[in-house]
């Protein structure tokens, strides 16, 4: 049989019965739509969960007090004897390819303005190369001055939403801020940032580390940030961190380091797997699509014995009658998967018009991976049939006739 | 037409065309096989962090210091004010309904015994920890009961960090050092595993005093506190939180009740297991088109049928019936092997990992065979109707 005439005759049989193909096909079409929504959902919060840790840069390196961790945190159940100190974080400066440092000591208390108006935020006690380290923008006026670490200073920087809900329409710059109890001049705010991980950046404040620490009565710091230079090999210089800080610590390793390199790797990993388990499970729907098929095709060869008996008697082999059916049913599952795509597509379409902060995000292999994997599907599907009807000993088929 | 006789009809039917039937029906018995699978690791899920909850007490307030208007999760870090162990005393003293309430102070340090050391978290408590956590002991005694502000040289080890430190060796009695101090191991408590994150076999718990100064802490990390009566919850939590308010001049703690962060993770997986059960039921619906091809072509065949039933008198409704009744049935056979091997994977499960209590619940068993039969029905409802539109006569002729 020619291509053109194999083409011709499978087609004309699918449009024969075309509600029943149609059927058919719109069952694979589900299938590959719930896998293409679902994998977009996943690649689309990967995508924005990346985008939201690389925000801060991918250079940053946490050192967290203590090696127990709770829920994949390092740090929550407080350090060691032996503290994670200012000393240390200024020691650090010396190791070679780290460009900032950042301490960090934290807690929560009400920030309150002159107008009266307080909030219960977390106060961030960090030095003036903070908004670099963490490449955070100031809004107006400027960042903490640089003031030695171990001197506490009188001055804040508020986050926007903080400045906005206890100032009002009233400029916060050069204004006294109560925090704990403790006055506070206004020398900064920054621009919006968002969330991150349930934090709003943006609902927090900033002062001087020792002061924090005072009005926390903090002994030891709660991390120490570095930014390792952009030329510099990021795992290298950890370990150069590793060694030089439990050198400090008299041979200890009583803290953690955590690169942003290697969480964002881990978060990659785990959405990885959850949208891979999720798209599996979507795919029962592909599987009880081929079903439909197989279903479908051995009726149809049912139906279709006397015409099988001509094709072979007319001298078509069993490999050439297996090869019609097998063609049907690939033809039938990739206009399915077509379909699908496009009623995905569409749905995003919808989705990104009525809902635009859903990440979704489809690549192309996916779409490409859909395809084939309809195709395949259909395979799967015409083979017993196709075995079957190729089985079919054409006098006993012309006689059923 | 009898209900007998529809039942025969429609069994007739199928069975007279085995290989259809049994690929039509095998498709919703995949997608029911699915959905109780899922639904069953769910609520095993669900019933694990319950499990685990209620194994440290189920009344329990907890207090930590600070509070944050903003986020939804715990406090991190310090408060202008500590949470000092006079506030636990005076404020634990004076608030009736409390049946026992621990303070907890962390930090972590090397144990070490002879020439072996493991690093470790070390929890400062006093005697009311091992009611109000529900510890239990391998062997010898919990830290002794006495007022909170002194300080002991006991320990109590967990049961990894007690084999780790000491091998075979009996540690009670034995004597540890961590950094300059030294203590006393009174106790080994039984192994547990994980809980909330962290390994309790790997703790070991000293009393409240002497860790806080170790560590130089002033602030309690933790308050808990187990109430008689969960109706008196919300009355001790408002009269707990009243009493900080006073003796801190501003509200600078956080109160929780263990049951709200319970029944938060207990919505969270909830919904996960509805969600993971509504896209494995997405194949019901294609099992549906399935069901109602293969109908459509049986209405075609059966026209001849269809036209003696109408000729003898069948009214539309009774051709309905037929048609749906035959549906009804293959999708209702489907739900019941889907059922049957949903069940069986779930028993494999647990007979794999005994541990995670994965049990289809009754309502999804009763939902799944509700299900299929509406999908049966529900995608059997067109091809029907297109049988009680055939005209007799032209069905008979075979025109």
């Amino acid at each position: 049989m020619r291509v053109t005439d194999l083409a011709g005759f499978v087609l004309s049989s699918l449009t024969g019965h075309g509600l029943r193909s149609a059927l058919s096909a719109l069952g694979i079409a589900i299938g590959v739509m719930a896998v293409i929504l679902l994998t977009s959902l996943g690649e689309g919060t990967r995508r924005y969960i990346v985008s939201q840790f690389s925000q801060f840069g991918t250079n940053l390196v946490a050192i967290n007090p203590g090696r127990v961790k709770t829920f994949g945190i390092p740090g929550v159940f407080g350090g060691t004897t032996r503290k994670l100190t200012i000393d240390d974080a200024q020691a650090l400066r010396r190791i070679r390819g780290v460009s900032h440092v950042v301490p960090v000591a934290m807690g929560q208390a009400e920030v309150e303005s002159p107008l009266g108006r307080g909030r219960h935020v977390y106060i961030y006690g960090v030095n003036h190369e903070a908004a670099d380290a963490w490449k955070f923008p100031v809004g107006q006026g400027r960042f903490l001055p640089p003031i030695d670490p171990h001197r506490q200073g009188a001055f804040a920087v508020l986050g926007p939403k903080l400045a906005r809900e206890i100032f009002g329409a009233r400029p916060p710059l050069g204004e006294r801020v109560r925090i704990g109890g403790v006055g506070f001049i206004v020398v900064g705010i920054m621009e919006p940032k968002g969330q991150l991980l349930g934090f709003d950046l943006d609902d927090s404040a900033y002062i001087p580390v020792a002061s924090a620490m005072r009005l926390f009565s903090l002994t030891e710091l709660q991390e120490i940030d570095l930014t390792v230079a952009e030329n510099e090999a990021i795992p290298a210089a950890v370990e150069r961190i590793r060694t030089f800080l439990a050198a400090r610590h008299s041979g200890e390793e009583d803290f953690t380091i955590t690169s942003q390199q290697e969480m964002l790797d881990t978060f990659g990993r785990i959405m990885d797997i959850v949208t891979m388990a999720v798209t599996a499970i979507a795919a029962i729907s592909l599987f009880v699509g081929a079903i439909g098929i197989l279903t479908i095709m051995w009726i149809s060869i049912h139906e279709r014995t006397g015409e099988i008996g001509l094709l072979r008697a007319l001298g078509v082999s069993r490999r050439g009658v297996a090869g019609v059916f097998l063609l049907e049913a690939a033809v039938l599952s990739l206009a399915g998967g077509l379909a699908g795509l496009a009623g995905g597509l569409a749905v995003e379409g919808l989705l990104f018009l009525f809902a635009p902060g859903l990440p979704l995000h489809t690549p192309v292999m996916v779409m490409a991976a859909a395809l084939a994997m309809s195709i395949l599907v259909g395979l799967a599907s015409g083979y017993l049939p196709a075995r079957r009807a190729a089985a079919l000993d054409p006098i006993e088929a012309l006689r059923a006739e | 037409m009898k209900a007998s006789d529809l039942a025969l009809f429609a069994g007739t039917a199928l069975s007279g065309h085995r290989v259809r039937t049994a690929l039509s029906l095998s498709g919703v018995a995949v997608g029911i096989a699915a959905v109780i699978a899922l639904t069953a690791l769910g609520q095993g899920a669900r019933e694990y962090v319950v499990r685990e909850f209620t194994a440290m007490g189920s009344h329990v307030l907890i207090v930590f210091p600070g509070k944050v208007e903003t986020t939804g999760g715990g406090p991190i870090g310090g408060a202008p004010r500590d949470l000092t162990l006079e506030d636990f005393r005076a404020v634990v003293s004076r608030t009736p309904g409390i049946v026992a309430a621990a303070p907890l102070a962390s930090g972590e340090e090397t144990l070490r015994y002879g020439a072996r050391n493991r690093a470790a978290l070390i929890l400062g408590t006093t005697a009311e920890f091992r009611q109000v956590r529900r510890v239990k002991m391998g062997a010898g005694s919990f830290l002794p009961r006495r007022d909170a502000r002194q300080a002991g040289s006991e320990i109590v080890l967990g049961a990894k960090l007690a084999r780790e430190l000491f091998g075979p060796e009996s540690p009670l009695g034995k004597v540890v050092r961590m950094g300059t101090w030294r203590f006393r191991v009174v106790g080994v408590m039984a192994p547990r595993g994980r809980a909330m994150g962290i390994d309790v076999d790997d703790v070991a718990l000293a009393p409240i005093q002497t860790v806080m100064a170790a560590f130089n802490r002033t602030s309690l990390f933790r308050v808990f506190i187990e109430v008689r009566d969960k109706r008196l919850l919300p009355e001790v939590k408002e009269r707990v939180t009243e009493m900080f308010r006073e003796r801190h001049r501003a509200e600078d703690v956080t109160v929780i009740t263990q049951d709200a962060m319970l029944s938060a993770f207990s919505d969270i997986l909830n919904a996960l297991t509805l969600a993971l059960a509504g896209i494995a039921s997405i194949s019901l619906a294609v099992a549906g088109v399935g069901i109602m091809n293969v109908m459509l072509i049986s209405v075609t065949e059966r026209r001849s049928e269809i036209g003696l039933l109408k000729a003898l008198g069948g009214t539309d409704r009774q051709v309905l019936l037929v048609f749906l009744a035959e549906s009804g049935l293959l999708a209702l056979m489907g739900g019941l092997a889907g059922l049957a091997v949903g069940l069986a994977a779930v028993a494999l499960f647990t007979g794999l990992y005994p541990s995670f209590p994965a049990s289809a619940p009754l309502w999804a068993v009763a939902a799944s065979i509700l299900l299929s039969l509406s999908v049966g029905i529900g995608f059997g409802l067109w091809p029907a109707w297109r049988a009680t539109k055939l005209d007799p006569v032209r069905a008979l002729t075979g025109r």
